[in-house]
């Protein structure tokens, strides 16, 4: 009989548009969406960079070495055109109004100094909300700086290398696995706990509030079918039609990389190809089943006690807030699952399928969050159990 | 065959429900100590001003209440103490009752066949009696939800009727619909009885009453005010028609209250 209810449940519910579009149409799109507005936009600030001609002010009485070496830097550095100013004042002026974008001070002894070996004190003026403007002078400056060192060793005829002590180089351990896991693998798990909750909203107002407000659950009610099993069949729908929405989120990932081909690094593109492997899909399933079960066994008393589809709606969207912020917690690269956050819900399944993204699992504590969450699931079936059996709430 | 023994319905009020009721009382007493017999082959009228509790005791007959007090004894199953053998038994069918609008007729009269553990090969041929009977062939694809009121009535019988109950509760079956589409109410009504089946039958028009039923229970505020055959029930009658007999007969019981 359970089956026989979550049957036509599941008919009635893929025949409804709202909760169509909420499981299957904006998680399937909304991840190729994301990605193809994130690489416009970045394709578009790198094309403006790369074009962009910077405007930089010079504050200077003499046309020294260094004045001559800045006009000299290769273009490959970035398109820039200098500008004259009398001080520092004005400088500072035409930065704020946008009509340079950096200003580089160089002090009128300079190239005493420079004759004297001795290090000209150089200022770069810049904009903090302007990224960008202040490494690209850094760079014109770093470049002139290291030009002038060879000179100076070559003058003083010093071996470089005999003033060097250690050349210091830097070796990645993580794998590029390893590294999107841990530094942008919160944002998949916020995904699929988002659209499992939303997934999940629908269905369980229809089938509970949405049934007594059309007058349809009295007559179900007079079935010689056991209220808990009529419970069983429509809560199975609701756990299904959220595990639906993290899944077809799950192919919008696939779609954006093997159809549209959106992601371009191929380092980055085999990471990810290597992260949705089997394994990784049916753990997932394994984490997300009682984290959506929980969901579920939350929203059904509210559904169940509320009068109307507006009173349940009203109640269960602000509980969205309530899950997407731990949900959140995922995106610091710094918080990991541990004896503590395992056991904080909704935080230790993002936490576990972030590990879990990069790898790097420990079995003790991924069974510990999936054991909160179990515990958490039985308690929210209990909990709507209870009040389903209720007669005055069910009937209004 | 329906038996209801001193059968008594409380409600704990809630908060907001004691402020709109106006009462500081944390229950109310909506059925208050019933009795009455409902026979096979007989239609029995329940009848009741506005909040009498006819609903209510409907609605504990169905099984979809359980009574603070009391038995009920559909067909000799104890309602009370095995309400889902009991469920098996009855038909109900009540004017509000909705019908799922994303479903055809076909899936929504198949699937209460199987929720009433009638086999499949059965439910086809059930269906085919009643879609003849009720002429329901031309829309039984179609959405409920296209459907016009007194198609939809039609499904509602259907689905009453698909697991050929022994006794059928009946709440106010034709309020709200037109003549016509009423009338295939009374028909059914008439056919359960001719077909030796119990019906229990609450309405406001009087004339349906008079025109269908054989015994008559008047309930108002919880309480059995008269309960008998037609035949004795027309036997006494002061007033000139029915509607004015059981406005006397309320009345009486509010003077004597007072």
């Amino acid at each position: 009989m359970i089956f026989t209810v979550f049957k036509k449940e599941l008919r009635d519910t893929l025949r409804d548009r709202r909760t169509i579009m909420m499981m299957i149409v904006i998680p399937t799109l909304v991840f190729p969406l994301i990605m193809s507005v994130f690489m416009s936009v970045s394709e578009s600030f790198q094309k403006e960079a790369a074009e962009k001609k910077v405007k930089i002010g010079l504050v200077s009485n003499q046309v020294g070495s260094l004045e001559a070496d800045l006009l000299k830097v290769p273009e490959t550095l970035g398109k820039r055109e200098f500008i004259p100013f009398t001080d520092t004042l004005s400088l500072v002026r035409a930065i704020r109004a946008d009509s340079i974008q950096v200003g580089i001070y160089v002090p009128n002894n300079a190239e005493q100094l420079k004759e004297a070996m001795k290090p000209i004190s150089v200022t770069v003026f810049h904009d903090g909300t302007d990224l960008g403007m202040k490494e690209r002078a850094d760079a014109y400056l770093t470049y002139i700086q290291e030009n002038w060192k060879k000179e100076r060793y070559a003058e003083l005829k010093i071996d470089e290398a005999k003033i060097t002590p250690f050349i210091l180089a830097h070796s990645n351990v993580a794998s590029s696995k390893e590294m999107i896991g841990k530094l942008a693998g919160g944002f998949l798990p916020y995904l699929f706990i988002a659209f499992g909750f939303m997934g999940c909203m629908f269905p369980a107002i229809d089938l509970f509030t949405g049934e007594k407000e059309r007058s349809t659950i009295e007559t179900l009610l007079t079935t010689p079918v056991p209220r808990w099993k009529i419970l069983f069949g429509k809560m199975g729908v609701v756990v299904l039609s959220g595990l639906l929405a993290a899944t077809f989120n799950l192919l919008g990932i696939y779609l954006s990389i093997e159809v549209f081909n959106m992601v371009k690094d191929p380092v980055v593109l085999q990471a990810i190809k290597d992260i949705l492997s089997p394994t990784f899909i049916i753990m997932l399933y394994a984490l997300l089943c009682p984290l959506i079960i929980f969901f579920a066994g939350i929203m059904i008393p509210i559904a169940v006690r509320a009068k109307s589809f507006k009173e349940a709606q009203s109640i269960i969207s602000p509980l969205n807030l309530l899950i997407i912020l731990p949900a959140m917690v995922g995106f610091f690269p710094g918080v990991e699952l541990n004896e503590v956050t395992a056991l904080i819900p909704v935080v230790n399944i993002v936490l576990a399928t972030k590990e879990l993204i990069a790898g790097t699992l420990e079995w003790h504590l991924v069974a510990m969050a999936f054991g909160v969450m179990v515990l958490l699931a039985v308690i929210a079936i209990l909990l709507s159990y209870r009040k389903f059996e209720n007669e005055n709430n069910v009937i209004s | 065959m329906i038996q209801i023994s001193h059968l008594s319905k409380s409600f704990t009020l809630n908060r907001q429900q004691k402020k709109e009721l106006g009462t500081t009382q944390n229950s109310v007493l909506a059925v208050d100590d019933i009795s009455f017999e409902c026979l096979p082959g007989r239609v029995h009228a329940l009848l009741g001003p506005n909040g009498a509790g006819k609903t209510t005791t409907l609605r504990m007959l169905s099984t979809i209440f359980k009574p603070t007090k009391g038995t009920i004894l559909i067909d000799n199953v104890d309602a009370v103490k095995d309400p889902q053998e009991a469920r098996k038994h009855i038909g109900f069918l009540t004017g509000s009752a909705g019908l799922y609008a994303r479903l055809t007729p076909n899936e929504l009269i198949s699937y209460f066949g199987e929720l009433y553990g009638v086999p499949k090969n059965d439910i086809e041929m059930r269906k085919k009696k009643l879609y003849d009977l009720l002429d329901m062939h031309d829309f039984q694809n179609k959405r409920i939800g296209k459907l016009s009121t007194g198609m939809k009535q039609k499904v509602s019988i259907c689905r009453t009727m698909i697991h050929d109950p022994q006794v059928v509760i009946f709440d106010e079956p034709t309020s709200g619909l037109d003549v016509i589409t009423a009338e295939n109410i009374i028909q059914l009504i008439r056919d359960c009885k001719n077909q030796g089946k119990t019906v229990i039958f609450s309405s406001h028009i009087m004339g349906e009453v008079d025109l269908l039923c054989d015994d008559i229970t008047i309930i108002h505020k919880g309480k059995v005010l008269y309960n008998d055959t037609m035949e004795a029930f027309r036997a006494q009658q002061q007033a000139p028609n029915l509607t004015a007999e059981f406005i006397r007969i309320v009345n009486d019981q509010k003077t004597e209250l007072a």
